[in-house]
């Protein structure tokens, strides 16, 4: 079976974002270590105030490109460009604009909570240490570190650090945020609270953040770029990707599945169909390859052989571990 | 007011910085770098140290030599104190400060803090001018203010000020060269090794070998300025070629300084 998702561009049904809305950019991004192609020209295009998941297995440079985007990192061959500025060039005033959680958020050891973001805001603001504290107090209140904000960070736990790296990085109400694995090191609670910050800041930030947890991708979304061995395999909106296309349906049966494996076989259109039996039951996926065909005279078809109940129909929904399986190769493979 | 608009009204008073150029974000790096120092119990420890060891051997010096003439009793206890300020202290910084910037790019804070609106020259600068500040404070000129008393109380002829001053200024510029070329080191390898043995070696071979070495070349290195600092502090006129390793290495303090800001500058984090 193969998912049509739209390869190192947005779905095309979807409304290309204008260069003015777009948060970050990059052509022909690439990077190389001595003889290891980390990047091969990836192509993106980030809209204002959106969540982008940037999805790839270990490896696969997502980090890389992260590194690129805020200056960290040269780029080999390629540009990328963030509100309209060079990332090379102009990366200063890039990051004057930008929150950044690392992946293993590491601070200086001998400071608190406190300190740290109060060094941290100093970057951004001046202006009175009252307002400065109260800025502080808000953000350890948005990640839960009120009762360790006095604590020394070197006692910190991997999520404490975590959750400190998230205030750290909106510290200065970025306009754009870029989190690196966010939830990566957290319980289950804690994950979900970093979903819901990053969702109540969507209307203020856009939120670009790497990850591997397919199910926070699928849950806070609005577009999903993944990435592969350095190259770009997709880029769409959420939804699109998850739609698939609309050459594979899903039927699900009761009644005599091999009446209406015959009635399938006898269209010229379809040209695959798999069954999985239960309880009385058989779902089947019928892949076609005429879709207006498919639309008119699929279910009818069904519908009209004998003895047979249709107890469910409709376009195959893809979840994002499917469509994630399918675009990137195993090593092992 | 309720409590949010209370919050609100004193978080707009916040005014955004606008960072540009080489000095950006150079401020408060220097007031953490600052605060890493003299916040902590860093500064008591180091000064410490070097108050037991310089004043300690030289108050021994001043005890033991009190049947030596007034003169040389004189010149023994400055000598010393200089000639140790101008090595010891080069040794106490690059075993203090090896890791400071290699170990911040193994830990991952360098990488944070250039994530932020800082420049990459800022980064050094900062670290540069808290370890100078820090180490001519706590190494450098408390001893001397501890030396000093010592000579009002145990030597026979008083201390000659001035010139002594200006000899622990020389010895100051020691400091700030072996400050500069840990850090330089540091921006230039990933590991300690190379800037612990570069910074180490440098000193000990100026130690061990300087009286082998021809002399135009011993006199363009920071070996002599412990001898000059001393020439300084006991005769009031200088000659013109103690100068030399004056200048030469004020001029290699500067030339370290810029190419290890030009090397972090194309650090790959």
């Amino acid at each position: 079976m193969q998912t049509k998702v739209v390869q190192n561009q947005s779905d095309p049904a979807a409304p290309a974002p204008s260069v003015q809305d777009t948060v970050i950019h990059t052509v022909g991004l690439t990077k190389t270590f001595g003889h290891v192609n980390a990047l091969q020209g990836i192509d993106l295009m980030v809209p204002r105030n959106s969540i982008v998941g940037f999805l790839g297995p270990n490896g696969s440079g997502k980090t890389t490109a992260i590194k690129l985007l805020l200056g960290l990192s040269r780029p080999t061959a390629g540009k990328a460009t963030l509100f309209g500025m060079d990332s090379i060039q102009d990366s200063l005033a890039i990051r004057s604009r930008v929150g950044y959680l690392a992946q293993d958020p590491r601070f200086y050891t001998h400071m608190t909570a406190r300190e740290t973001l109060e060094f941290t805001a100093r970057f951004f603001y001046r202006g009175p240490t009252e307002a400065i504290r109260a800025r502080i107090d808000e953000t350890l209140e948005l990640v839960g570190l009120e009762d360790k904000a006095d604590r020394p960070t070197k006692g910190f736990s991997g999520g404490e650090r975590q959750r400190l790296g998230i205030a750290q990085a909106q510290v200065n109400y970025p306009d754009l945020l870029i989190l690196d694995e966010p939830a990566a090191a957290l319980d289950p609670v804690g994950r979900r609270d970093v979903l819901d910050v990053m969702e109540r800041l969507r209307a203020y930030t856009t939120i670009f953040y790497s990850t591997h947890i397919l199910d926070d991708v699928e849950r806070v979304s609005d577009y999903v770029a993944i990435l592969d061995h350095g190259r770009m395999v997709a880029s769409s909106p959420t939804e699109a990707l998850l739609d698939g296309d609309s050459t594979t349906y899903e039927l699900t049966i009761r009644g005599d599945e091999q009446t209406v494996l015959r009635t399938l076989r006898m269209h010229p259109w379809v040209s695959n169909v798999t069954t999985d039996s239960q309880n009385g039951s058989t779902a089947m996926t019928i892949s076609v390859t005429d879709e207006q065909a498919a639309e008119s005279g699929l279910l009818r078809s069904v519908i009209a052989t004998d003895d047979v109940v249709v107890t469910a129909f409709g376009r195959k929904h893809f979840n994002l571990e499917d469509v994630f399986l399918q675009l990137v190769k195993d090593p092992r493979e | 007011m309720n409590t949010t608009t209370a919050a609100s009204t004193v978080e707009s008073s916040l005014v955004p910085v606008h960072t540009t150029g080489w000095r950006g974000g150079l401020a408060n790096l220097v007031r953490k770098e600052l605060g890493q120092w003299w916040g902590t119990r860093m500064w008591w420890i180091q000064t410490l140290i070097w108050v037991v060891l310089l004043n300690g051997v030289t108050t021994v010096i001043m005890l033991e030599g009190a049947g030596m003439p007034a003169g040389e009793l004189v010149t023994e206890a400055v000598q010393t104190f200089l000639q140790m300020g101008a090595t010891a202290i080069g040794i106490g910084v690059v075993l203090t400060i090896q890791g400071a910037v290699v170990g911040e790019k193994e830990l991952g804070t360098a990488a944070w803090v250039m994530s932020k609106p800082v420049s990459r020259s800022s980064f050094v600068l900062a670290k540069l001018i808290a370890y100078s500040v820090g180490f001519v404070a706590t190494a450098l000129v408390i001893p001397s203010i501890v030396f000093v008393v010592q000579a009002r109380l145990l030597l026979p002829v008083p201390l000659e000020y001035g010139p002594f001053a200006l000899a622990v200024g020389i010895v100051a510029l020691s400091v700030l060269f072996y400050v500069v070329l840990t850090i330089g080191l540091g921006c230039m390898f990933n590991g300690r090794g190379p800037v612990a043995g570069i910074g180490i070696g440098l000193i000990l071979i100026g130690q061990f070998f300087k009286g082998m070495l021809p002399i135009p070349f011993v006199s363009i290195t920071p070996w002599l300025l412990g001898d000059v600092a001393t020439s300084f502090a006991i005769d009031s006129v200088p000659e013109w070629n103690r100068m030399i390793p004056l200048v030469a290495t004020g001029t290699a303090t500067l030339v370290l300084a810029f190419v290890g800001i030009r090397r972090f500058q194309r650090e790959e984090f």
